[in-house]
């Protein structure tokens, strides 16, 4: 399977708090890739560089096979963003706004533009300005989908949407990639969200990228162990050690592994150590281990 | 690529569509004040002298005229996005500078009422006035230069108003810094005049500012 965003060894600099750097990040074909970081890691950054709207330092950002911000004004062409921020003219009406969009979009797609207005309920004479936060999230997300993009990028949004307007947006989406088979790169800090959706994720934080796997490869890989007399050194493991600390009395240790399969218990046998439970994380769970891992100086991946 | 222009073309009208009406109704309107009164058939010598007096007064409006359409079409044609943070002009499939081009050529389009409502008021001026002996309308004239002053206004302030932040302090940073050069230059006694040189530059044939100045005649000898 290709690519559809591929970045080699990325970096960038804004001021001299934040940069990122080193990243490479690869979101195949096809796939509803979750974009998951706390505020602030540099998601949104790494986004508005894929799009061109920011120039890397160095290394390479390519994007429907051709490079960035070289090619913006024809990958553009095929990409649909929803920024974290309504960014459209407050003072132009639903209508006005979905005109001025069809105008620079060749494969745009007036029925499926008068079907997502009825289906979200949308009024055309309404100014922008005047829409609720989620009717905004709504249009954006429309005008998003009726230019028929290869790849959709979406910056957060949902993010600070009643349930309803989330289900709709997102039923939306499901709909349009399984019509088009397009890709949809989306950014959240919404874990549970991402995780009903999202086949392939990535974690990034303080600009640097932690992992990137497929969704139940990091779901079913990240488990809480509990184990019982292990040394303190342990050497070359087959999983990744993500935190290990004592339990509450007993003697035991509380495990977060990555990487995890069945067959490794035997790995602490080796080590005359034993397994006595191991615990399923959901995504949130393991993301807030990857998190901590990370901060305390782990290398990610 | 005439579906965008026109796209672009609908969304500044609607930004600066007070700014076009008050403007051409202001251009219209300044010829056929300035001959007001011209229209009797028994002016003499010393009616001439008053006539050409009270046309050359009512001229200075057209250049203020020009540099405040200039200045607010520059405006209301960058404000929208500068709000949004130019995230939606940046994120449209095509090359930035065709965009600025959209920008400027659609404010450019919109100029072109106040434009001909000074040639088409100033004509009616004119055909309506009678004029004592030896003086004459240039009406056409008069619009080709009011033109010429309003797109001059319009692409300076456009470039100013499209720059970021950054762009307005370094301008205003050459400024403060001709100042500070030009009072340590007069507390030190060295003759350095640069007011006057930007002046000269600016302002005098052929300087891109030279056609505000001067007098600007409907009617003259």
């Amino acid at each position: 399977m290709s690519d559809t965003i591929q970045i080699e060894r990325l970096h960038y600099r804004a001021g001299k708090n934040f940069e990122i750097k080193e990243l490479d990040l690869h979101v195949p074909s096809g796939s509803i890739y979750g974009f998951l970081g706390p505020n602030g890691s540099g998601k949104t950054t790494t986004i508005r560089l894929v799009l061109g709207l920011l120039r890397p330092l160095s290394g390479r950002i390519t994007v429907l096979g051709l490079p960035m911000p070289e090619q913006h004004a024809r990958v553009l062409g095929r990409v649909g963003y929803v920024p974290e921020q309504p960014h459209l003219d407050s003072t132009l009406t639903v209508r006005e706004l979905i005109d001025f969009q069809a105008a620079f979009y060749p494969t745009w797609d007036r029925v499926r533009a008068e079907e997502l207005v009825q289906r979200f309920e949308l009024d055309g004479g309404s100014l922008f300005g005047r829409l609720s936060k989620g009717q905004k999230a709504k249009l954006m997300i429309l005008l998003a989908l009726a230019q028929r993009g290869d790849l959709l990028v979406l910056d957060e949004p949902t993010d600070g949407l009643d349930p309803v307007v989330r289900r709709d947006i997102l039923s939306a989406l499901l709909t349009y990639v399984s019509e088009r088979g397009a890709t949809i790169f989306i950014s959240s800090h919404l874990v549970h969200e991402l995780e009903r959706v999202c086949d392939w994720v990535a974690v990034m934080d303080n600009g640097r990228l932690i992992t990137e796997a497929p969704m139940e490869k990091l779901k079913q890989g990240t488990k809480r162990l509990v184990v019982f007399g292990a040394p303190a050194e342990i050497v070359n493991p087959p999983f990744r050690v993500l935190t290990r600390e004592s339990a509450n009395g007993g003697g035991g240790e509380n495990w977060v592994v990555g990487n995890w399969e069945p067959a490794m218990t035997s790995y602490f046998e080796g080590v005359g150590a034993s397994v006595r439970d191991v615990i399923d994380l959901d995504l949130e769970d393991g993301f807030v281990e990857l998190l901590r891992s990370f901060r305390k100086g782990g290398t990610g991946r | 690529m005439i579906a965008r222009f026109r796209a672009v073309l609908n969304s500044q009208w609607k930004w600066s569509r007070l700014i076009v009406v008050l403007g051409t109704v202001a251009a219209f309107a300044i010829p056929l004040v300035s001959l007001q009164g011209a229209a009797r058939a028994d002016r003499g010598a010393l009616q001439a002298q008053e006539l050409l007096r009270a046309v050359q007064s009512w001229g200075t409006l057209y250049p203020l005229l020009a540099t405040a359409l200039g200045l607010l079409m520059a405006i209301a044609a960058w404000a929208p996005d500068h709000r949004g943070r130019h995230i939606h002009a940046l994120t449209l499939p095509l090359e930035r500078w065709r965009y600025v081009l959209l920008r400027f050529g659609a404010g450019g389009v919109l100029l072109a009422a106040p434009i001909a409502a000074v040639l088409i008021g100033s004509s009616l001026a004119v055909l309506t006035a009678t004029l004592p002996p030896g003086l004459q309308g240039y009406p056409i004239a008069l619009a080709v230069r009011f033109a010429f002053a309003v797109f001059v206004a319009y692409a300076v302030f456009f470039a100013v108003s499209a720059g970021t932040a950054r762009t307005a302090g370094i301008i205003l940073g050459v400024i403060a810094a001709v100042i500070l050069v030009q009072v340590v230059a007069g507390m030190a006694n060295i003759d350095l005049n640069l007011f006057g040189a930007a002046q000269t530059v600016l302002l005098q044939g052929p300087g891109p500012l030279a056609v505000f100045t001067g007098r600007w005649m409907l009617v003259d000898v």
